[in-house]
């Protein structure tokens, strides 16, 4: 059985539904991601976990042991919040302490284990700091050290890098996935910003209108997208207006275009709408790219963004961006200029909304 | 430009005659006891009588009861309506300002009739009763005071988080509010606890009904009775509140540069 169970979990407040009937199954020492937008019911999930919300309906299972009736403080649950929420009136040390002394544990233990956890996350030499005296990713690191510092059978991480600045965020956010490996702890990890999620998953759960649109692993969210929705979210996606071209070849027409496509079209027939998704950096224009598919259109812009440069062209009333590699001779296509994308038939996705 | 610059100090300035003019007038009184020179003869006088004594040391523990009592109050209230109850927020309030508008004669008025010795409840029944009674209508009066200070001191924290933060680390209630919450807003608690001092030392009206020899009942009676002492009593009452609000800028002041550090 799997170690932490969501079972037809709802939660409404009045009128309004935030979470319908979420089913998941995470394993013991999985590293989960909650994507989505605002509003979504990703922290509202991770807030009945730990006992904030009770659920309108379902139950919650850690273990075996079925949450329902259990306070927060009885479920042996570790959580680092967006704004840290250390305890201003206690230094570093007595912050990581704080769950140690609530549980009754002897001096001698609680220092021993202190100094353990200050030493995971690399602040031994800030134990007698006051928060306020600390940076906001200092402060985290904390945060996360006083989660752990109990022992906590599933540890919650509540957007825990929103409020840090860039390069922080991804140290840190390595650091949090290196202290997780080390531990096997169990985490189930909420955030917005599915850089953060693609990056450090073991899978990630795709949240819309209170819904799991898709679970799986990065690779399937971000190459095999289940919905419109999961396809425009994550990444960077043309969702292009195609017509069926030939139900029996399997091919689409995108203006003058007309290509196969890997998936069945299923029951459509010649002439239905359908949208197929194509990522910016899945082609190529060199002649020599690989892809057995083309599509010619004009390029309406190029905006070069460092790395790469994005250029839009439009086909058949669609404009198609497509993202090619920096190079200091590189010239940008220019608006008005024919281009022909080259791409593999796979890499284009039909959507199912 | 000059103009406004001339009227504004002339506003202080009729400000400051105003105020310290009168308080002036009566420092130098009671320094004239001594026929023909000053001296402190009156705050010697005053110092002495083992009445002020007694009466001083009263009102310190009343006032020393009305904020620890107050502050068992006004905490919890004030953290609760916060965390789970935001929409009781102006009905606390309205409570909470009641005493500002219903004059502290009627207050004393309605619990005489309630808590009478031949009522349900015999507060003034016994001398104990009736100093618990006075700690209550000193709780009452001060209310005000106590519970905005201590809602504003709430206010600069995240009460919300730093509760959840304690209690999935196991906390219960005592432990979340006296370990995590309560230090944390003692800049407050200190400003109201100053306030309520400041309240109660000067106050006349609830003591004289429920005659228990407080320090107000005093002043007034040294000032129908006595000429020079009235004013050196005038004087020590004011040095009391000016030291009281001092505390409390120098206490804000202090939770400004740093929070509350653990001894």
């Amino acid at each position: 059985m799997s170690f932490l169970v969501l079972d037809s979990l709802k939660k409404s407040f009045g009128q309004t539904q935030v979470v319908k009937d979420f089913n998941m199954s995470i394993e013991k020492g999985e590293f989960i991601s909650f994507l989505g937008p605002s509003g979504c019911g990703k922290t509202t999930i991770l807030r009945m976990i730990a006992g904030f919300e009770t659920p309108s309906d379902g139950t919650i299972t850690i273990n075996g042991r079925n949450q329902s009736g259990l306070k927060t403080s009885q479920r042996n649950i570790g959580m680092v919040f967006q704004a840290y929420a250390l305890f201003p009136n206690m230094n570093v040390f007595d912050n990581v302490a704080f769950g140690l002394k609530v549980a009754g544990m002897p001096k001698a233990e609680i220092e021993t284990r202190v100094k353990e956890m200050l030493k995971l996350i690399h602040l031994e030499h800030l134990a007698d700091r006051y928060p306020y005296q600390m940076s906001g990713g200092q402060q985290q690191r904390v945060a996360l050290a006083r989660a752990l510092a109990p022992k906590p059978q599933v540890l919650l991480l509540d957007e825990p890098l929103s409020a840090l600045d860039a390069k922080i965020r991804v140290s840190l956010r390595e650091e949090i996935r290196q202290i997780q490996r080390q531990l096997g702890i169990t985490t189930v990890f909420v955030t917005h910003d599915q850089e953060e999620a693609l990056s450090i998953s073991d899978r990630i759960v795709v949240m819309n209108a209170g819904r799991a649109d898709q679970i799986g692993t990065p690779s399937d969210i971000y190459n095999r997208p289940a919905t419109r929705f999961v396809a425009s979210f994550v990444g960077t996606l043309n969702i292009i207006d195609a017509l069926v071209a030939d139900p029996a070849a399997n091919t689409i027409s995108i203006g003058d275009n007309v290509i196969p496509l890997r998936e069945p079209i299923g029951a459509l027939k010649a002439g239905d709408k359908v949208s197929i998704a194509l990522r910016p950096e899945a082609g190529s224009l060199s002649e020599s790219a690989k892809g057995d598919t083309a599509l010619t259109g004009t390029v309406v812009s190029s905006h070069f963004l460092g790395s790469v440069v994005r250029t839009k062209f439009e086909v058949g009333g669609n404009q198609i961006s497509f993202d090619m590699f920096n190079a200091p001779d590189k010239v940008l296509p220019q608006p008005g200029e024919t281009v022909t994308l080259r791409f593999a038939a796979s890499d284009l996705l039909l959507i199912r909304d | 430009m000059k103009m406004t610059k001339f009227f504004a100090w002339l506003a202080i300035a009729i400000g400051v005659i105003y105020f310290f003019v009168p308080l002036l007038g009566t420092f130098e009184f009671s320094l004239r006891m001594r026929r023909g020179e000053y001296s402190f003869d009156a705050y010697g006088s005053v110092f002495s009588d083992i009445q002020f004594q007694q009466t001083f040391g009263f009102s310190m523990l009343m006032a020393l009861f009305t904020i620890i009592f107050g502050m068992l109050l006004v905490v919890p209230t004030a953290y609760w309506v916060r965390l789970r109850l935001p929409q009781m927020r102006p009905v606390v309030e309205f409570v909470t300002l009641m005493p500002l508008v219903i004059p502290a004669i009627v207050i004393v008025f309605g619990y005489l009739r309630l808590y009478n010795s031949s009522s349900y409840i015999p507060f003034t029944g016994s001398t104990f009763g009736t100093n618990v009674l006075l700690v209550m209508s000193y709780i009452t009066l001060s209310l005000p005071y106590m519970y905005r200070s201590v809602d504003t001191a709430m206010r600069t924290i995240d009460v919300r988080t730093l509760t959840e933060a304690a209690e999935i680390l196991g906390a219960k209630w005592p432990t979340i509010l006296f370990r995590c919450i309560f230090p944390n807003v003692m800049s407050g608690v200190l400003s109201g606890a100053f306030i309520t001092f400041a309240i109660v030392m000067g106050e006349f009206t609830m003591a004289a009904l429920l005659n228990r020899p407080a320090f107000g009942p005093y002043l007034q009676l040294v000032g129908a009775n006595k000429a020079y002492e009235p004013s050196a009593l005038a004087v020590i009452a004011f040095a009391m509140t000016w030291l009281s609000m001092g505390l409390i800028q120098l206490v804000s002041r202090l939770s400004k540069m740093a929070p509350a550090r653990r001894a």
